[in-house]
């Protein structure tokens, strides 16, 4: 039976912090031996997860320097031009490059830059009142300049050879990168003239959404296109 | 079994010139002809709606529906440098063309094929540079290429077009028809279809087709022409819209009844119904014209 001791124990419960407060039983528990196992419970709860925690290993200290050269070696994170004559670190591949081995790395490239315009695309609904034309602007300008940056650098960052590229198609994917490239700055122009106008707007954010298909499909191609 | 044995004779300096003369030139033929286009014929036994995959760098593909229940593919490579692989899994046939090395040139990559497949086969078709032709087949098809051109003719089912820079042709085609491309032109002739979506940034597009009741039809581009034509008898909502290009109308359009419109405040635009409106026209350009024109 609960009785209005057991709510105030209950209430206390919910506040009690192991690590601060005694593992003595409270007075109420003891006399109340409903209130004593719910008591005896958590203390055996506590002293597991003590047990887990003490039994952790700490990982080696080598991990963390493997785990670095993995991410350098998958291009997650860049090496200073100052480091990049050291000779590779050799380590085996972990669950991070486990996870992602089947997928070629292009495909990841392509599939980042169209969630990065399309992302952008999401974000760049009305930023204001339509009549303010200087909150459109930012907002377009908040939206589309990192994903030029993100584009831009993709573009300067050649991925390794890998297929067999003819003149034909190398001269026709830069040709179209070209002609994407004017497409822009016209829509840019177009959107810095009338910040308001939707059309301008769509226009711009397809175009980016163009140069990143067109990127990953160049970087699909390897350094024969670049 | 009797062996026979040949046996040297002499022959005169007259003789000698005149076997010479024979001789060389039949070498030289047999030469030229071993220089040729190397052929490979495989067939695989498929049952009904197979899947045929082709994936080749750059060449001439030429798809044709027949009546047997199998696929024939014959590729003829550029160069002895590369190798096509064609295995069969299930009910799906995969044609690959591989390099045997590393050091291949590019341009020996180029294989040609010559595919017959069942009519209701799907399609999945990559290739770079060259052409792609596809007739009578009624399966879905998704076609990618860069700078090579895409023929479909007489095709149904679910059509999926991406080019680059190639253009993209389709006479009397049915179905859904999704089509995009950066400078690549459409011409999409005597279509049959309830779903065109037809998108380029630098291209033309002509549509020269019904606008079947209850159909979509979506033509988009960023400069180029975009041709429209129409036949008394059609029917559809037209909303045709160029940011900074014109907007040239035959088509005597009332004001729509199906829906309201959004007046845009930006460019050229024209709404309106024709005849009953049963079809939804959407014609977008930012700096193109639009040519909305009576077919002749």
């Amino acid at each position: 039976m609960i009785t209005n001791e057991c709510k105030k124990f209950l209430t206390w419960l919910e506040t009690w912090d192991s690590d601060q407060q005694p593992l003595d039983s409270p007075p109420h528990a003891r006399g109340c031996s409903s209130c004593r196992a719910v008591f005896e419970d958590l203390k055996a709860i506590h002293a597991e997860a003590h047990t887990w925690s003490a039994n952790e290993p700490e990982p080696p200290a080598h991990i963390w320097s493997s785990l670095h050269a993995q991410l350098k070696d998958e291009g997650l994170i860049r090496t200073p031009e100052a480091e990049r004559v050291s000779p590779p670190v050799v380590s085996s591949p972990g669950w991070f490059a486990n996870l992602f081995a089947q997928v070629p790395r292009p495909v990841l490239a392509g599939a980042y830059l169209s969630l990065l315009v399309a992302a952008g695309f999401a974000l760049s609904g009305p930023f204001g009142r339509p009549s303010n034309e200087a909150i459109w602007l930012q907002g377009t300008q908040v939206v589309a300049s990192p994903l030029s940056a993100q584009l831009d650098t993709f573009e300067q960052n050649p991925m390794a050879s890998r297929g067999y590229v003819s003149p034909a198609v190398a001269a026709s994917l830069h040709q179209n990168l070209a002609i994407v490239d004017n497409y822009i700055s016209l829509c840019e122009k177009s959107v810095q003239e009338e910040p308001e106008n939707e059309v301008a707007r769509d226009y711009l954010f397809e175009a980016y959404q163009q140069k990143a298909d067109l990127l990953a499909q160049i970087n699909e191609r390897g350094e024969n296109v670049q | 079994m009797s062996t026979g044995r040949l046996v040297p004779t002499q022959l005169s300096s007259k003789s000698r010139w005149k076997v010479a003369g024979l001789v060389v030139p039949g070498l030289l033929l047999c030469n030229v002809v071993s220089a040729g286009p190397i052929r490979h014929e495989q067939h695989f036994k498929v049952a009904a709606h197979p899947v045929i995959t082709i994936h080749n760098p750059e060449g001439l593909i030429t798809v044709k529906a027949w009546t047997k229940g199998e696929v024939m593919v014959i590729s003829s490579p550029a160069s002895t440098e590369v190798t096509v692989d064609a295995e069969q899994a299930g009910n799906r046939v995969d044609i690959s063309t591989r390099a045997l090395s590393d050091s291949v040139a590019p341009a020996d990559m180029k294989t040609d094929f010559q595919i017959n497949v069942p009519e209701d086969a799907e399609l999945q078709i990559h290739n770079d540079a060259g052409s792609v032709t596809v007739a009578n087949v009624l399966g879905d098809m998704n076609v990618e290429t860069v700078a090579a051109g895409v023929d479909l003719e007489d095709t149904t089912g679910y059509l999926t077009v991406k080019t680059v820079g190639g253009a993209f042709q389709c006479l009397r085609c049915a179905g859904r028809i999704e089509v995009s491309s950066i400078s690549g032109s459409f011409k999409l002739i005597d279509l049959k279809s309830t779903h065109v979506w037809a998108q380029t940034s630098t291209g033309n597009i002509l549509f020269n087709g019904q606008f079947l009741p209850n159909g979509t039809y979506s033509l988009k581009n960023y400069s180029g022409v975009i041709e429209v034509r129409f036949s008394p008898s059609d029917s559809f909502d037209m909303s045709a819209t160029s940011l900074k290009g014109k907007v040239n109308n035959e088509a005597k359009l009332t004001p729509s009844t199906h829906e309201h419109h959004f007046m845009p405040r930006w460019g050229n635009a024209l709404f309106g119904t024709f005849n009953q409106g049963r079809a939804k026209v959407e014609l977008t350009s930012f700096d193109g014209t639009i040519n909305i024109l009576k077919r002749d």
